[in-house]
């Protein structure tokens, strides 16, 4: 009898042909994440199983934050034709269990001896012999057992339930503008949860935020990568763009102008990651710089579709997924993402592209700055384990 | 980034002197034993402890000192120490500068107890007016700190103690002496001092070491328990490697320095160049003004932004007016002292040690004429 770990998929089961494509993506996350665990992990048979597992609580907490991930089951695997044996480990693992329950077998070996309806009946009957405080309940039961019988027999009482969605990199890669607030890493999670890989880029304005304002982000994208795998992530110093902005730009058009740099430099570094999508965290009238006419406005700046899973949700249901996902005590850290300094008192909420175009044209050299922030952006690898991390430092 | 770096950070921290890291590392390596033992080794170690003590009491003509693990538990053990060892309830006076360990124990004193705010003037100072209104009868404690650390204004305690003489003699004083400890030399029993506390990081001693000094013996009761170290006052093993390095950073802080100087010289070079600079406290010029911290504010320069510019060009400096907490960004004694909101935003806090030089001042200087040139163009429209 070994202990080991039953991870079910979800949505891949929806799939045709290319089911494999779809499996082999998720084995490649899944051995990903438990490297540091050292583990051995494989597929069969519809089912991924990670055998080896000492601490089974971190490992699970791993594994269920795997985008396509249905649950994962703590099993034993036994030999299956010693039936004696099975119904005896499946009573062992009702002690001290009271109220209902039911056995839930599923023969994927069809050749088995009896069939599931004959193992749930001698089953249970070996259970409540040797535990009378329970009774059957096919409907409703309070406690389920699972009995699994494929080359071998899988026998599970607890499934953790996994995120869900598809694994990482079955639908191409998005570039996500992390602020460090609490809504992008929520829209990060979102579309990375359809298999979307993402490529973080954060707009960094030394000496106006500092070291502890970018590393909130790092940590930010660290947290999600726990659930989409390592992040390339670009720093992008923004400074004299910003100053810019401030010197030659009416003050009310400059969240704007800054806004849509912002999403110009993004697909810039799209274009070099052959990225097909940008993603932000923007919901309809959050902010001035969120009306229709300013997404509108910002828009216009990207040559690819801007993903805004948030756009129809309110403050108070970002902050309860951002709590769900892990990110929302790190968002709420006070340092600044953005210095006060360049949000004005007064900005346009109903604004005309022909004064944001002409606010532009008012920036000497704009096109020269914003080449030398894409050349000049810092890159980084973000993963789950700051080891990963080892990769990073190097420039654009 | 720049490789050289000033550091003007000393309230926060200093940096540990030679003398003092070669003191820890040969009392973890040969002192190791415990204090209790009876065999000759721990003898030794026992006895090096109390030649520390010596050195204590002799620096503050002290008539007890206990060892804790810092300001804070030196803080909290000589006002909950004291309360807890008194017979009848009544009120503690503590003034709004007061640092948070001295705060928040006064937040929590025993059952029988309150505890009042004593208001502090525009300098920065405990107004001594609103202390002498608040001396009634049932006044069990007064804390008031020696040097404030985030303005540096000197406090008056000799005014303090003359007015619990005559209004309310026998009444407790404690002093938290972080800041103060041998930068301005105090005598516990000339000064109507019952307990200072102290730490060893802030004068260049090793970190998770600090002491109580007592003006009267045997005057508290323990705030932790255990094998009865420290006549029972404060239980747990002896730091013994952290008395060590207080012991060398107490022998050799410089009793000689020109930290007053260097400090007015570069608030009078600041001030030149920047007239619309701001003072946090008290005139640096005045005899209230501690020797090795000023407080100043660049408006239209916000302080996070230029402790970001300074950082980059290797000068560590600190808010003024430090966010501590998520709930309140910025701090109570400077909002007790009724500074704008403009001062607050932009306070930064220098502060000195007796080995800073005449060259890092003027690094500092000229990093923070150039940074508050470059950035005071970006203010909020």
């Amino acid at each position: 009898m070994t202990e080991l770990l039953l991870v079910k998929y979800a949505e891949i089961h929806l799939k045709g042909l290319n089911r494999p494509y779809f499996q082999k993506l998720l084995l490649k996350r899944i051995k990903e994440t438990v490297r540091p665990f050292a583990l051995n992990v494989e597929f069969f048979d519809s089912r991924i199983f990670i055998r080896g597992v000492q601490d089974i609580e971190a490992v699970i907490e791993r594994v269920r934050k795997v985008f396509g991930v249905h649950a994962v089951c703590a099993a034993v695997e036994m030999n299956k034709a010693d039936f004696g044996a099975i119904c005896t480990a499946a009573a062992g693992m009702m002690t001290g269990l009271a109220g209902t329950f039911k056995v839930r077998a599923r023969r994927a070996d069809k050749r088995y001896f009896i069939d599931s309806p004959e193992i749930n009946t001698r089953i249970g009957a070996v259970i409540l012999e040797k535990n009378p405080a329970l009774v059957v309940d096919v409907h409703q039961p309070e406690h389920v057992i699972n009995v699994e019988i494929r080359d071998q027999a899988l026998l599970y009482t607890r499934e953790v339930p996994g995120v869900g969605g598809l694994p990482s990199g079955s639908s191409g890669k998005a570039m996500l503008m992390l602020s460090g607030g609490i809504d992008s890493p929520v829209a990060g999670y979102m579309i990375a949860k359809r298999g979307v890989v993402l490529n973080a880029v954060h707009f960094f304005s030394f000496p106006y935020t500092g070291e502890l304002a970018r590393e909130k982000v790092l940590s930010l994208a660290r947290a999600l990568s726990e659930y989409c795998g390592v992040i390339k992530t670009y720093i992008v110093s923004f400074t004299k763009l910003q100053e810019a902005i401030h010197v030659h730009c009416p003050p009310e058009y400059s969240t704007l102008v800054m806004r849509r740099l912002m999403v110009r430099i993004t697909d810039f570094l799209a274009e070099r990651e052959k990225a097909t999508a940008l993603i932000t965290g923007e919901s309809i009238g959050q902010v001035a710089s969120q009306t229709m006419e300013a997404l509108a406005v910002t828009d216009r700046m990207a040559s690819r579709p801007v993903f805004r899973p948030l756009i129809g949700f309110d403050k108070i249901e970002i902050i309860r997924l951002a709590e769900k996902i892990g990110t929302y005590e790190t968002s709420s850290l006070p340092y600044e993402d953005c210095c006060t300094v360049f949000t004005p008192r007064h900005p346009v909420t109903r604004p005309k592209l022909s004064k944001v175009l002409e606010a532009e044209a008012a920036i000497p050299e704009l096109d020269a700055m914003v080449a030398v922030a894409v050349e000049t952006a810092e890159l980084l690898y973000i993963g789950p384990d700051k080891e990963e991390d080892a990769l990073s430092g190097e420039t654009a | 980034m720049s490789d050289y770096t000033v550091y003007l950070d000393n309230a926060a921290t200093t940096k540990p002197a030679q003398a003092v890291i070669d003191a820890v590392a040969i009392s973890l390596r040969d002192g190791f034993y415990n204090p209790s033992a009876i065999y000759k080794p721990a003898v030794a170690a026992a006895k090096e402890i109390e030649n520390c003590r010596m050195l204590i009491m002799d620096s503050l003509q002290a008539e007890q000192v206990v060892f804790t693990s810092g300001g804070t538990e030196a803080n909290n053990l000589g006002i909950l120490g004291r309360l807890s060892n008194s017979r009848q309830g009544g009120r503690v006076l503590y003034s709004l500068l007061e640092h948070p360990s001295v705060k928040s124990a006064c937040q929590v004193v025993p059952e029988g107890f309150e505890a009042i705010g004593i208001p502090i003037d525009p300098s920065g100072r405990v107004d001594l007016h609103a202390l002498d209104d608040l001396l009634t009868p049932d006044i069990r404690m007064v804390c008031v700190m020696q040097v404030n650390n985030e303005t540096g204004a000197l406090q008056p305690l000799d005014e303090v103690a003359q007015a619990i003489k005559e209004k309310a003699p026998g009444v407790w004083l404690h002093v938290d002496g972080v800041q103060g400890y041998l930068r301005h030399p105090i005598r516990l029993k000339d000064a109507g001092i019952d307990s200072y506390a102290f730490s060893g990081h802030k004068i260049h001693g090793p970190k998770g070491v600090g002491a109580l000094a007592l003006g009267r013996k045997n005057s508290l009761k323990p705030c932790l328990f255990g094998g009865g170290q420290e006549s029972g006052l404060r239980s747990g093993t002896e730091n013994t490697p952290g008395i060590a390095g207080l012991m060398a950073a107490v022998r050799d802080f410089p009793r000689e320095h020109v930290m007053r100087r260097l400090k007015i010289h570069l608030y009078e070079r600041l001030k030149t160049a920047i007239p619309a600079l701001i003072v946090n406290g008290p005139d640096p010029q005045s005899a209230y003004a501690c020797d090795h911290i000023i407080n100043l504010s660049f408006p239209p320069v916000r302080a996070e932004t230029m402790l970001h510019a300074l950082e980059a060009k290797g000068v560590y400096v600190s808010h003024g007016s430090a966010c501590s907490s998520r709930k309140s960004r910025h701090s109570d004694t400077l909002k007790a002292m009724g500074v704008s909101q403009a001062a607050l935003e932009g306070a930064i806090r220098f502060s000195l040690s007796p080995l800073t030089t005449a060259d890092e001042i003027e690094v500092a200087v000229r990093a923070t004429l150039e940074s508050f040139e470059a950035l005071k163009a970006f203010t909020r429209r």
